[in-house]
C-alpha cells in the first residue's frame, strides 16, 4: 500500500504554492491520513518557515541524499497534528543541482513506504528544480490566481505535465470575487476554459493568510476561518468525494466599510 | 639662435558615450513584482527621454510583453537575436506610447538551459552602447535563468514584499549577488493598515535584515492587477498614486529626485468609505 | 590544515601536510580534548604523500596515545606494500576532497606592528599557549589582567618576549559582513564574525563562535564534540543554536550582548555583563 505522491506546481511563482502545499497536507492530516509534505525548493525553502517549523531542522534532503543521515532522521514532525503530519526541508546552503532527478524520486519513493500522502511541493519555474520536484510524483495539482501572466505561466506548465502523463488537478487562488463582477478579473469559467483542467478548489483572497504564514500557523487550523472549511473540502475532493464549490459572494458594502469578513 | 619646434599637441580621442547603466530587478521569490516594477521603472525613465531597453530573462514563462501590453507586436525574441537567428533591431519592439523605450521579449517555447551566458552577456554590453538603461527582468529562484540574468549587471534592484519567505528569499539573492553589484530595495504591495494591526511586516522589518538602501515602497492596490492584465503600466497614468510612487523611484535611479522615499499611510476614512477605488 | 572529521564512532582524519609536521599539528589538536577520540577508530587520508613507514608508523603512534586505533589508509598506490608492512589497511586512492562555498571575505592584511602593538599581540598567542596548557593541566583560569608591556610577567601568565603564534591547530577564521542567507563559513577552530548572520546563513565551528552584531542564523560551536564551546553575540535570535550535541532553539531569545553556553543537557544564554565579562571571556 503505497502513497499517492502529488506535486503542487505553478510556473508562476508566488501564487500560492506553498501556502496550498501546507493548508492542503494539515487539512488531509487533521482528516487522520499520514502526510509528509516535501520542499523541493533547495536554496529558495520556504516550507518550514510556513509552518512554523524552520527551529527544528537538523538535516535536510540533500544530507538525506547524500548519505549523511537516515529518511527518518530528517523528517520533522509537527506536533500539532500528533503523528499525522511531517515534513522533509529542502537544504538553503545549497542550490537545486545538489539533488538530481533519480535521487529525488528514490527519496519520494522511500517517503510512498511511510505515508498515504506525499505532497512534495514544487519550486517556480520549469528548471532543474521543477525538474525534480516533478520526477517523484504521480499526480499534480496545478496552482494558479485568475491574472493573465499566472494563467499563461499554468498553461506552459500543463503543457509540461501532459508530456509526463500526470493528471491533472486545478486549485485558484486569490480569487476576488468584487473585481469579477466589475469585470476586473478573470472569472472561473474563464479560468477553467482557457487551462482545460479538472478543478480541485476555489481559495478567495484572505488578507488573514500573510499574517498567517509570517506566523508559521496554517489557516487550516483556525476553525472559524472561511479558508479552514475551504482547504477541508478540497481534501475531500482529493480523496473523491463530490463536494459542490461554495459560491463566493462578493462582501457587500456595508461589512466591508465596517472592516468584517463576509460570509 | 634655432628655433625649437613645437610638436603638434596629440590628438585628443574622439568623445566616447558613456555606458548605459545595467540594473537587473530581481527577488529571490517569485510573485512579488519584478515584472511590474521592471515595466514601470522602464516606462518611468523612458517618458524623461532617457533611451531604455527592457530585456526579459525568463525564457519559457515571459511576461514582461503581457505587461507592457506588446505581446502582439513581438516578432522575435532574446534567443533568436543570441542564435543569429534575427537582426536585433528587428527584434526590439517600439512603444508608441514612449519613443523611447524598446522591449527585447523572452522566448515562449525554449528553455533557460537554451541561453549562452557569455552570448547574453556580449548582447548586453551592446546594449549598454546603445541605450542609457539597460533594465533585466529576472526570473524568480537562484538557477540558471537567475544567473544569467545578473551576469552583465553592474546594480540591482530586489523587489521584496513585506512576507517572511520573500525576505528569506531576497536575503539569499543579495548574498548571491556579492560586494560588487550595487543593489538597492524596493518594498512591494505594503498594506499600511494590515502593519498597524500587527499583521504585516512594517518596512522597517524588512530592512532590519536586507539591510539595503531603499528606493522605494509601493502599496497594494487592485489598480496593479487591474493594469497589468489589460497592458497599461501605471507609470503612464498621471493620476495614479502608484504611478508616481514609480516616476519617483525613476527619478532616484536617474538621480534627478533626491527626496527619501515615503512609506504609504493607511487609507483615509474617506477613501474608505468609497471602497478605496482609485 | 589536517582535519578531522568525527562519523559516528569513527573519525576520518584528511592530512594535507608532511606526516611529521601534520602529526605534531594534530598532537596538538588532540591535546585540548584528550579523551574525547578514545576508543574510536580511525582512517587516514594522505592525498598524494608517499611517507616511509617510520613516518607512518610515528603518526599511529601518535594516536595512540590518545586511544584512537588507526585502521586504513588512503592515498598514493605506492603506500599499499608499505602498509601492509604496518598491519594497516590500504584504502585505495585518496577520495577528492568536498570544498563548501565560503562568501568572499577579505584577503588577509599585511599590518606592521609598533611594539605596543607586538605586545598585545604576544600577550594574546602567550594566553591561547596558556590556555591549551590549562585545559590538559585541568588547571583554573588566571585571576588578574594578562596585559602588559613585553617582557613582563602578570599575575598567572608569562608572556613571551617576541610574538609567538597561536598554537598549531587552533585557528580562529575571522569575517568581516553580514552573512546572508543560505551562505556558510565551517572552521576547525573557532569563528569571528563582524556584522549579522542572517536567518538561512550557518556557521560551523568546533571551537567558539562570535558573532559581532545580531545572530538570526544557525550556529553551531564545538561541533566536533567540545561541550565547553560557547557562542556570543551582541543580540541572540536564533533559528538554531547548536553546542556540541545539544540543540536549542526557543527561549533562547534576548537582546544585549550574551552568551551561550551548555548547561547540563541544555543550552543557557546569559548577558555578557561586566561583572562577568573577564571571567567568562578569560576563561
Amino acid at each position: 500500500m503505497s502513497a499517492r505522491r502529488i506535486v503542487v506546481t505553478s510556473g508562476k511563482g508566488g501564487v500560492g504554492k506553498t501556502t496550498t502545499t501546507a493548508n492542503l497536507g494539515a487539512a488531509l492530516a487533521l482528516r487522520g491520513k499520514r502526510v509528509v509534505l516535501i520542499d523541493a525548493d533547495i536554496g529558495l525553502r520556504n516550507l518550514d518557515l510556513v509552518l512554523g517549523l524552520e527551529k527544528r531542522i537538523v538535516f535536510d534532503i540533500v544530507e538525506v541524499v547524500e548519505g549523511r543521515c537516515q529518511l527518518r532522521q530528517a523528517l520533522i514532525k509537527d506536533k500539532r497534528f500528533g503523528e499525522s503530519l511531517s515534513i522533509l526541508p529542502a537544504a538553503q546552503t545549497r542550490d537545486k543541482t545538489a539533488v538530481t532527478e533519480n535521487q529525488f524520486a528514490k527519496v519520494i519513493d522511500d517517503l510512498a513506504e511511510m505515508c498515504d500522502y506525499a505532497i512534495i511541493d514544487c519550486p517556480a519555474g520549469i528548471e532543474h528544480g521543477f525538474r525534480n520536484a516533478v520526477a517523484g510524483a504521480r499526480e499534480a495539482i496545478v496552482v494558479t490566481t485568475p491574472e493573465v501572466s499566472a494563467i499563461r505561466d499554468a498553461d506552459r506548465v500543463i503543457g509540461k505535465l501532459n508530456e509526463r502523463g500526470l493528471p491533472i488537478r486545478l486549485v485558484i487562488n486569490r480569487i476576488r470575487p468584487d473585481m469579477v463582477r466589475s469585470g476586473d478579473m478573470l472569472s472561473v469559467e474563464d479560468v477553467c476554459e482557457i487551462l482545460s483542467a479538472e478543478l480541485l478548489g476555489i481559495v478567495p483572497d484572505d488578507e488573514d493568510v500573510i499574517d498567517t504564514t509570517n506566523r508559521g500557523e496554517p489557516i487550516a487550523l483556525r476553525a472559524e476561518s472561511r479558508l479552514a472549511g475551504i482547504y477541508e473540502k478540497i481534501a475531500r475532493r482529493l480523496e473523491g468525494e463530490i463536494v459542490p464549490f461554495t459560491a463566493l459572494n462578493a462582501p457587500n458594502f456595508l461589512s466591508r466599510f465596517l472592516g468584517r469578513k463576509a460570509g | 639662435m634655432h628655433e625649437l619646434r613645437e610638436d603638434p599637441l596629440p590628438a585628443a580621442p574622439p568623445a566616447q558615450q558613456p555606458r548605459g547603466r545595467c540594473i537587473v530587478v530581481t527577488s529571490g521569490k517569485g510573485g512579488v513584482g519584478k515584472t511590474t516594477t521592471t515595466a514601470n521603472v522602464g516606462v518611468a525613465l523612458a517618458a524623461t527621454g532617457a533611451r531604455v531597453v527592457l530585456i526579459d530573462a525568463d525564457v519559457g514563462l515571459r511576461n514582461l510583453d503581457i505587461v507592457l501590453g506588446l505581446e502582439a507586436r513581438v516578432r522575435h525574441h532574446v534567443l533568436d537575436v543570441l542564435e543569429g537567428n534575427a537582426e536585433l533591431d528587428d527584434a526590439l519592439v517600439s512603444d508608441k506610447r514612449v519613443p523611447s523605450l524598446k522591449l527585447l521579449a523572452a522566448s515562449q517555447t525554449r528553455e533557460k538551459d537554451d541561453v549562452d551566458t557569455n552570448a547574453f552577456r556580449g548582447l548586453v554590453e551592446k546594449l549598454r552602447e546603445r541605450f542609457d538603461y539597460v533594465l533585466i527582468d529576472c526570473p524568480a529562484g537562484i538557477e540558471k535563468g537567475f544567473q544569467n540574468a545578473i551576469v552583465g549587471a553592474d546594480e540591482a534592484i530586489i523587489v521584496c514584499t513585506p512576507e517572511v519567505s520573500a525576505v528569506r528569499d531576497a536575503d539569499r539573492v543579495v548574498g548571491l549577488l556579492g560586494e560588487r553589484v550595487k543593489i538597492t530595495l524596493i518594498v512591494n504591495r505594503l498594506r499600511p493598515a494590515l502593519v498597524r494591526r500587527g499583521k504585516m511586516l512594517s518596512v522597517d522589518d524588512v530592512n532590519a535584515i536586507l539591510r539595503l538602501p531603499l528606493l522605494g515602497v509601493i502599496a497594494d492596490e487592485p489598480g496593479v492587477i487591474i493594469s497589468t492584465n489589460k497592458g497599461e503600466p501605471l507609470a503612464l497614468d498621471a493620476n495614479s498614486p502608484t504611478g508616481d510612487a514609480y516616476r519617483k523611484i525613476a527619478g532616484r535611479i536617474a538621480g534627478t529626485d533626491t527626496s527619501a522615499p515615503e512609506i504609504p499611510r493607511e487609507a483615509s476614512f474617506l477613501d474608505k468609505l468609497f471602497g478605496g477605488q482609485r | 590544515m589536517s582535519t578531522v572529521r568525527g562519523r559516528g564512532r569513527n573519525v576520518e582524519i584528511a592530512v594535507d601536510r608532511a606526516l611529521p609536521a601534520a602529526g605534531e599539528e594534530l598532537r596538538a589538536h588532540f591535546t585540548e580534548r584528550p579523551d574525547f577520540y578514545r576508543g574510536s577508530h580511525a582512517v587516514a587520508n594522505l592525498g598524494a604523500l608517499e611517507p616511509g613507514a617510520t613516518e607512518i608508523a610515528a603518526f599511529r603512534d601518535m594516536l595512540a596515545e590518545f586511544g584512537i586505533t588507526l585502521d586504513g589508509v588512503s592515498g598514493a598506490d605506492t603506500l599499499a606494500e608499505t602498509l601492509a608492512n604496518l598491519q594497516l589497511a590500504y584504502l585505495g586512492p585518496a577520495p577528492v576532497a568536498e570544498v563548501s562555498a565560503l562568501p568572499r571575505s577579505r584577503p588577509p592584511r599585511q599590518v606592521e606592528l609598533s611594539p605596543e602593538a607586538r605586545s598585545l599581540v604576544a600577550d594574546f598567542a602567550g594566553a591561547r599557549a596558556d590556555l591549551a596548557q590549562r585545559r590538559t593541566a585541568g588547571g583554573a583560569p588566571p585571576t588578574g589582567p594578562a596585559s602588559g608591556p613585553a617582557g613582563v610577567a602578570s599575575a598567572g601568565v608569562t608572556i613571551p618576549a617576541t610574538p609567538a603564534y597561536a598554537p598549531a591547530g587552533v585557528s580562529t577564521l575571522y569575517h568581516r559582513g553580514t552573512l546572508r542567507g543560505g551562505q556558510a563559513l565551517h572552521n576547525m577552530g573557532n569563528i569571528v564574525v563582524i556584522g549579522d548572520l542572517n536567518p538561512g546563513a550557518e556557521l560551523i565551528a568546533s571551537g567558539d563562535i562570535v558573532v559581532v552584531g545580531a545572530l538570526r542564523g544557525t550556529a553551531h560551536a564545538g561541533a566536533q564534540g567540545d561541550r565547553t564551546a560557547r557562542v556570543i553575540a551582541l543580540e541572540f535570535a536564533p533559528t538554531q543554536l547548536r553546542i556540541a550535541t545539544v540543540i536549542g532553539a526557543d527561549a533562547l531569545v534576548a537582546v544585549g550582548p550574551q552568551q551561550a553556553t551548555i548547561e547540563g543537557d541544555r543550552i543557557a544564554v546569559a548577558p555578557l555583563g561586566a561583572a562577568n565579562t573577564r571571567k567568562e571571556i578569560s576563561l
